[in-house]
Protein backbone atom coordinates (compact mmCIF):
# COMPACT_ATOMS: atom_id res chain seq x y z
CA UNK A 1 0.00 0.00 0.00
CA UNK A 2 1.50 3.34 -1.03
CA UNK A 3 1.87 6.30 1.32
CA UNK A 4 -0.81 8.19 -0.62
CA UNK A 5 -3.29 5.32 -0.13
CA UNK A 6 -2.53 5.15 3.60
CA UNK A 7 -3.10 8.91 3.78
CA UNK A 8 -6.44 8.51 1.97
CA UNK A 9 -7.51 5.80 4.42
CA UNK A 10 -6.61 7.93 7.44
CA UNK A 11 -8.40 11.03 6.21
CA UNK A 12 -12.11 10.49 6.24
CA UNK A 13 -14.48 12.43 3.97
CA UNK A 14 -15.51 14.55 6.96
CA UNK A 15 -11.89 15.52 7.66
CA UNK A 16 -11.38 16.44 4.01
CA UNK A 17 -14.55 18.57 4.12
CA UNK A 18 -13.41 20.30 7.33
CA UNK A 19 -10.03 21.12 5.78
CA UNK A 20 -11.85 22.86 2.92
CA UNK A 21 -14.00 24.90 5.34
CA UNK A 22 -10.93 26.38 7.05
CA UNK A 23 -9.72 29.89 6.28
CA UNK A 24 -6.13 30.98 5.54
CA UNK A 25 -3.86 31.97 8.46
CA UNK A 26 -4.08 35.70 7.59
CA UNK A 27 -7.79 35.68 8.51
CA UNK A 28 -6.88 35.06 12.16
CA UNK A 29 -5.75 38.69 12.57
CA UNK A 30 -8.93 39.91 10.84
CA UNK A 31 -11.00 37.84 13.28
CA UNK A 32 -9.11 39.19 16.30
CA UNK A 33 -9.56 42.78 15.11
CA UNK A 34 -13.34 42.24 14.68
CA UNK A 35 -13.53 40.65 18.17
CA UNK A 36 -11.57 43.48 19.85
CA UNK A 37 -13.49 46.27 18.06
CA UNK A 38 -16.90 44.74 18.80
CA UNK A 39 -15.85 44.12 22.43
CA UNK A 40 -14.81 47.78 22.79
CA UNK A 41 -18.12 48.85 21.21
CA UNK A 42 -20.15 46.65 23.62
CA UNK A 43 -18.21 47.87 26.69
CA UNK A 44 -18.38 51.49 25.48
CA UNK A 45 -22.13 51.21 25.09
CA UNK A 46 -22.43 50.26 28.79
CA UNK A 47 -21.02 53.70 29.72
CA UNK A 48 -22.47 55.89 26.97
CA UNK A 49 -25.81 54.10 26.43
CA UNK A 50 -26.85 56.06 23.33
CA UNK A 51 -26.59 53.20 20.87
CA UNK A 52 -29.93 51.66 19.81
CA UNK A 53 -30.53 48.04 20.95
CA UNK A 54 -30.44 46.67 17.39
CA UNK A 55 -26.89 48.01 17.01
CA UNK A 56 -25.80 46.40 20.31
CA UNK A 57 -27.18 43.12 18.98
CA UNK A 58 -25.19 43.80 15.79
CA UNK A 59 -21.99 44.24 17.83
CA UNK A 60 -22.63 40.91 19.57
CA UNK A 61 -23.17 39.19 16.23
CA UNK A 62 -19.98 40.83 14.90
CA UNK A 63 -18.08 39.44 17.91
CA UNK A 64 -19.54 36.00 17.19
CA UNK A 65 -18.46 36.21 13.53
CA UNK A 66 -14.99 37.42 14.59
CA UNK A 67 -14.55 34.49 16.98
CA UNK A 68 -15.78 32.08 14.31
CA UNK A 69 -13.20 33.47 11.86
CA UNK A 70 -10.45 33.02 14.49
CA UNK A 71 -11.70 29.51 15.21
CA UNK A 72 -11.78 28.50 11.53
CA UNK A 73 -8.43 30.05 10.59
CA UNK A 74 -5.53 27.74 9.86
CA UNK A 75 -2.22 27.88 11.69
CA UNK A 76 1.08 28.93 10.06
CA UNK A 77 2.07 25.25 9.84
CA UNK A 78 -1.01 23.08 9.76
CA UNK A 79 -0.09 19.50 10.64
CA UNK A 80 -1.73 16.48 12.27
CA UNK A 81 -0.82 17.54 15.81
CA UNK A 82 -2.56 20.88 15.28
CA UNK A 83 -5.63 19.06 13.88
CA UNK A 84 -5.65 16.80 16.93
CA UNK A 85 -5.37 19.75 19.33
CA UNK A 86 -8.13 21.60 17.48
CA UNK A 87 -10.43 18.57 17.77
CA UNK A 88 -9.72 18.37 21.50
CA UNK A 89 -10.47 22.07 21.96
CA UNK A 90 -13.82 21.72 20.10
CA UNK A 91 -14.74 18.71 22.24
CA UNK A 92 -13.85 20.57 25.45
CA UNK A 93 -15.74 23.69 24.33
CA UNK A 94 -18.84 21.62 23.55
CA UNK A 95 -18.85 19.82 26.91
CA UNK A 96 -18.13 22.99 28.91
CA UNK A 97 -20.71 24.91 26.82
CA UNK A 98 -23.44 22.40 27.63
CA UNK A 99 -22.45 22.50 31.31
CA UNK A 100 -22.54 26.31 31.21
CA UNK A 101 -25.99 26.42 29.61
CA UNK A 102 -27.26 24.03 32.32
CA UNK A 103 -25.62 25.75 35.27
CA UNK A 104 -25.98 29.42 34.29
CA UNK A 105 -29.78 29.60 34.90
CA UNK A 106 -29.23 27.92 38.28
CA UNK A 107 -26.51 30.46 39.14
CA UNK A 108 -28.84 33.31 38.09
CA UNK A 109 -31.62 31.82 40.23
CA UNK A 110 -29.24 31.57 43.21
CA UNK A 111 -28.10 35.18 42.82
CA UNK A 112 -31.72 36.36 42.47
CA UNK A 113 -32.61 34.39 45.61
CA UNK A 114 -29.76 35.96 47.59
CA UNK A 115 -30.52 39.49 46.35
CA UNK A 116 -34.24 39.00 46.84
CA UNK A 117 -35.15 39.77 43.22
CA UNK A 118 -38.30 38.33 41.75
CA UNK A 119 -39.36 37.37 38.22
CA UNK A 120 -35.76 36.94 37.19
CA UNK A 121 -35.36 35.31 33.81
CA UNK A 122 -33.89 31.81 33.90
CA UNK A 123 -33.23 31.81 30.15
CA UNK A 124 -29.86 32.50 28.57
CA UNK A 125 -29.50 33.74 25.04
CA UNK A 126 -28.02 31.68 22.22
CA UNK A 127 -25.45 34.42 21.52
CA UNK A 128 -24.21 34.20 25.12
CA UNK A 129 -23.78 30.40 24.89
CA UNK A 130 -22.17 30.52 21.44
CA UNK A 131 -19.78 33.31 22.48
CA UNK A 132 -18.85 31.33 25.58
CA UNK A 133 -18.26 28.13 23.57
CA UNK A 134 -16.15 29.88 20.94
CA UNK A 135 -14.13 31.71 23.60
CA UNK A 136 -13.47 28.40 25.38
CA UNK A 137 -12.49 26.74 22.08
CA UNK A 138 -10.10 29.52 21.04
CA UNK A 139 -8.68 29.77 24.57
CA UNK A 140 -8.15 26.04 25.05
CA UNK A 141 -6.65 25.70 21.56
CA UNK A 142 -4.07 28.39 22.38
CA UNK A 143 -3.27 26.75 25.76
CA UNK A 144 -2.94 23.28 24.17
CA UNK A 145 -0.75 24.72 21.42
CA UNK A 146 1.60 26.32 23.95
CA UNK A 147 1.83 23.10 25.99
CA UNK A 148 2.31 20.74 23.04
CA UNK B 1 4.65 4.22 23.13
CA UNK B 2 8.37 4.91 23.21
CA UNK B 3 10.57 6.01 20.37
CA UNK B 4 14.19 6.60 19.43
CA UNK B 5 13.59 9.37 16.91
CA UNK B 6 16.07 11.62 18.69
CA UNK B 7 18.78 8.98 18.15
CA UNK B 8 17.81 8.42 14.51
CA UNK B 9 17.82 12.16 13.94
CA UNK B 10 21.27 12.43 15.51
CA UNK B 11 22.55 9.65 13.21
CA UNK B 12 21.41 11.68 10.19
CA UNK B 13 22.80 14.84 11.82
CA UNK B 14 19.47 16.65 11.51
CA UNK B 15 17.99 19.32 13.75
CA UNK B 16 14.35 19.10 14.84
CA UNK B 17 13.55 21.91 12.43
CA UNK B 18 15.26 20.19 9.48
CA UNK B 19 13.50 16.89 10.20
CA UNK B 20 10.18 18.73 10.53
CA UNK B 21 10.66 20.40 7.15
CA UNK B 22 11.57 17.10 5.48
CA UNK B 23 8.35 15.40 6.57
CA UNK B 24 6.10 18.48 6.41
CA UNK B 25 5.25 19.12 10.05
CA UNK B 26 6.16 21.79 12.60
CA UNK B 27 9.24 21.67 14.84
CA UNK B 28 6.91 21.50 17.86
CA UNK B 29 5.36 18.30 16.50
CA UNK B 30 8.80 16.63 16.28
CA UNK B 31 9.55 17.86 19.80
CA UNK B 32 6.24 16.41 21.09
CA UNK B 33 6.90 13.04 19.40
CA UNK B 34 10.43 12.85 20.80
CA UNK B 35 9.15 13.69 24.29
CA UNK B 36 6.47 10.95 23.96
CA UNK B 37 3.70 13.51 24.37
CA UNK B 38 2.24 12.73 20.97
CA UNK B 39 1.90 9.47 19.04
CA UNK B 40 2.05 10.20 15.30
CA UNK B 41 -0.30 8.83 12.67
CA UNK B 42 0.61 5.90 10.44
CA UNK B 43 1.35 8.32 7.59
CA UNK B 44 3.84 10.30 9.66
CA UNK B 45 5.43 7.11 11.03
CA UNK B 46 5.86 5.82 7.45
CA UNK B 47 7.33 9.13 6.34
CA UNK B 48 9.86 8.87 9.19
CA UNK B 49 10.51 5.26 8.23
CA UNK B 50 11.24 6.26 4.62
CA UNK B 51 13.56 9.06 5.77
CA UNK B 52 15.46 6.92 8.29
CA UNK B 53 15.43 3.94 5.87
CA UNK B 54 14.37 1.71 8.73
CA UNK B 55 11.24 -0.18 9.68
CA UNK B 56 8.75 1.64 11.92
CA UNK B 57 9.29 -1.07 14.54
CA UNK B 58 12.95 -0.10 14.75
CA UNK B 59 12.25 3.31 16.24
CA UNK B 60 8.73 2.91 17.74
CA UNK B 61 8.24 0.46 20.60
CA UNK B 62 5.22 -0.31 22.72
CA UNK B 63 5.74 0.52 26.39
CA UNK B 64 4.48 -1.50 29.36
CA UNK B 65 1.39 0.72 29.71
CA UNK B 66 0.25 0.21 26.08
Amino acid sequence: MSLKNVEKCEHTKLELFLSKVQLPYSYKKVGFIIVVLSFIAIIGNKFIDIVPPWLVSGFKHAMLIGLLIVSLSKEKIEDELIESLRSKSYALAFIIGVGYSLLQPLANFGVDLILGKQNGSDQIGYIQVLLFMLLIQVGFFEVLKRNR
Amino acid sequence: MENTIKVERAILNLTQDELAQKIGVSRQTINSIEANRYVPSTVLALKLSALFEKSVNDFFKLSVND
